[in-house]
């Protein structure tokens, strides 16, 4: 599902934000990418969506090279990758019900097959009784379950996290984290990146170790491969 | 909260241009209403910027009438101690004509100046006794076209004009017309370069609050990239959302100045001692006002375009 081949991205000329990292997670895995704030988490899942342009190596991505992708490529990319974010990114002025019809409105969907797709994916969610509300009136939980829905309404093929229970209590970060396995069992490969150590060892996942901007546990050595 | 209503994306394979800019005009007007306060601080920013160009307008289209007025006082006389005969005066005439940028020519007669003169001096006739039409001189009199009454035109004119054999002599007030026409080129070059500065500044200030509200809404444009929108369908619902807020305030702007300028015209009577209508005063032209209104859309078009390629970096 996606492959980084000897990556290295640099934000700044003497800094690398990844260096040389090897990394292969397969279709329908579940990761979680471990490692201090700056190690590369973020960096890396970026990467994967489109939003960074390595340096060198090679970033492939549901069998696409991301790497050679033109910029008019990259939204046909991301419409099969779901991607949720500590600060939710929610739109404040708009319903529950238009946060999460966005993403199929993007598609082209029908009007009316995007209201039965939002109410169904809200109600597995277990959110369906604040569709119409601002997203300013819901708790952290919820706004982490919206901005969810909005990742998982159409179904992708990959769902990118970045630090998604940063901002939750421990009986919420278990609530989100049943939300990504349940995803996960439906076929979604998820990856999610968390520097929270509980949740991480607590997981019988595969887990990612990043420091300072390299893969120290869980990549691969091209020279074996 | 209500649901708001929903325009959907119709489908890439369907959609025709007019599916596709219904949709797109539909979303933009449920973005102005989704983000009322900010397009409406949008819109009063353009309204009084417009509305101070069109007032600088409404003075620069009078200015320039009352000018045009002034310069057409620049006459060039050319005196014929005798009169021309018939077929030379028509020749001499045509010649002048063909010089270029000639407005008029009118001939007066011995017996046209001397009723002139009795006009003039209406109440003291007294001065005329003794005085015959044999004694003024015939002259022909020149006037212009507007782009020729500068000083260089008129001398330029004037120096083609010594060369037509059968001209006599030549007034038109050298020194007086220069500095007149000085002052008259004087003026409109103020009225340009305040004009200027004053549109330079307008510019400044409606791009500055466009890209205040675009980056207001930048999470919107970023999460419209994550899920996978392409630029045009990112952009085309701002640049309507420009494009309409441009020709709302520009409207706005021309309301307020067409109500400020009918008030003043029916109450300056009332305590000024001139009619202005009477004095030459016009609105301005339909060609301006739509002028100002496709300025408007275009400020409106070209800001949202110059603050979205900021924030857009798919």
């Amino acid at each position: 599902m996606i492959e980084l081949h000897n990556v290295t991205v640099t934000y700044q000329k003497d800094s690398a934000a990844l260096s040389g990292v090897n990394l292969r997670i397969p279709r329908g895995d579940f990761v979680f990418l471990a490692g201090a704030s700056g190690a590369g988490k973020s960096t890396l899942l970026k990467l994967v969506y489109g939003a960074v342009e390595p340096a060198s190596g090679h970033v492939i991505v549901n069998g696409q090279n991301v790497t050679r992708m033109s910029r008019r490529q990259i939204p046909f990319l991301r419409r099969n990758i779901g991607v949720v974010f500590q600060d939710f990114k929610l739109l404040p002025t708009r319903t529950v019900f238009d946060n999460v019809a966005i993403t199929l409105e993007v598609l082209g969907w029908e009007k009316r097959d995007i209201g039965k797709k939002v109410y169904h994916s809200l109600k597995q969610l277990g959110i369906e009784h604040k569709i119409d509300s601002s997203p300013l009136r819901l708790s952290g939980g919820e706004q982490q379950r919206v901005a969810l829905a909005r990742a998982l309404v159409n179904d992708p093929k990959l769902l990118l996290a970045d630090e998604p229970t940063g901002n939750l209590d421990d009986n919420n970060k278990d609530q989100i984290l049943a939300i990504f396995r349940e995803a996960n069992i439906r076929g979604t490969t998820v990856v999610i990146a968390s520097h929270d150590r509980r949740i991480v060892n607590a997981s019988h996942n595969r887990v990612v170790r990043l420091e300072r901007g390299m893969i120290m546990e869980g990549g691969y050595d091209p020279l074996q491969a | 909260m209500t649901r708001s209503r929903h325009n959907i994306r119709p489908q890439a394979e369907k959609a025709g241009f007019f599916d596709s800019f219904r949709y797109f005009c539909a979303k933009a007007f449920l973005n102005l209403r989704s983000n009322r306060l900010m397009s409406l601080l949008t819109i009063s920013t353009i309204t009084l910027a417009l509305l101070i160009i069109s007032i600088f307008i409404l003075f620069y289209v009078n200015m320039e009438g009352t000018l045009d007025q002034w310069s057409r006082k620049v006459v060039i006389t050319i005196y014929y101690d005798k009169e021309p005969a018939h077929p030379e005066l028509a020749s001499l005439k045509s010649r002048i004509t063909s010089l270029g940028g000639v407005d008029s020519v009118a001939y007066i007669s011995k017996e046209d100046a001397l009723k002139r003169f009795r006009v003039r001096l209406k109440g003291q006739e007294t001065l005329l006794e003794g005085v015959s039409a044999e004694i003024l001189p015939a002259s022909l009199e020149v006037s212009l076209k507007k782009q020729y009454r500068s000083t260089e035109a008129v001398s330029a004119f004037v120096a083609k004009l010594k060369l037509i054999t059968g001209t006599g002599e030549i007034q038109y007030g050298e020194e007086w017309a220069r500095k007149f026409l000085s002052f008259i080129q004087f003026v409109r070059i103020l009225g340009l370069l305040v004009g200027g500065f004053l549109i330079l500044s307008v510019l400044f200030i409606i791009s500055n609050t466009i890209k205040l509200t675009i980056f207001a809404r930048k999470d919107e444009l970023e999460i419209l990239g994550l899920v996978g929108a392409t630029p045009l369908f990112i952009k085309t619902p701002f640049l309507l959302e420009g494009m309409i807020q441009g020709a709302v305030g520009a409207v706005l702007a021309i309301a307020m100045l067409a109500a400020a300028y009918f008030t003043m015209l029916s109450k300056a009577g009332n305590f000024l001692s001139f009619n202005p209508a009477d004095a030459g005063l016009v609105f301005l032209p339909p060609l301006y006002l739509a002028g100002i209104v496709a300025s408007g859309i275009l400020l409106g078009f070209i800001g949202s375009l110059a603050s979205l390629k900021r924030f857009i970096t798919i």
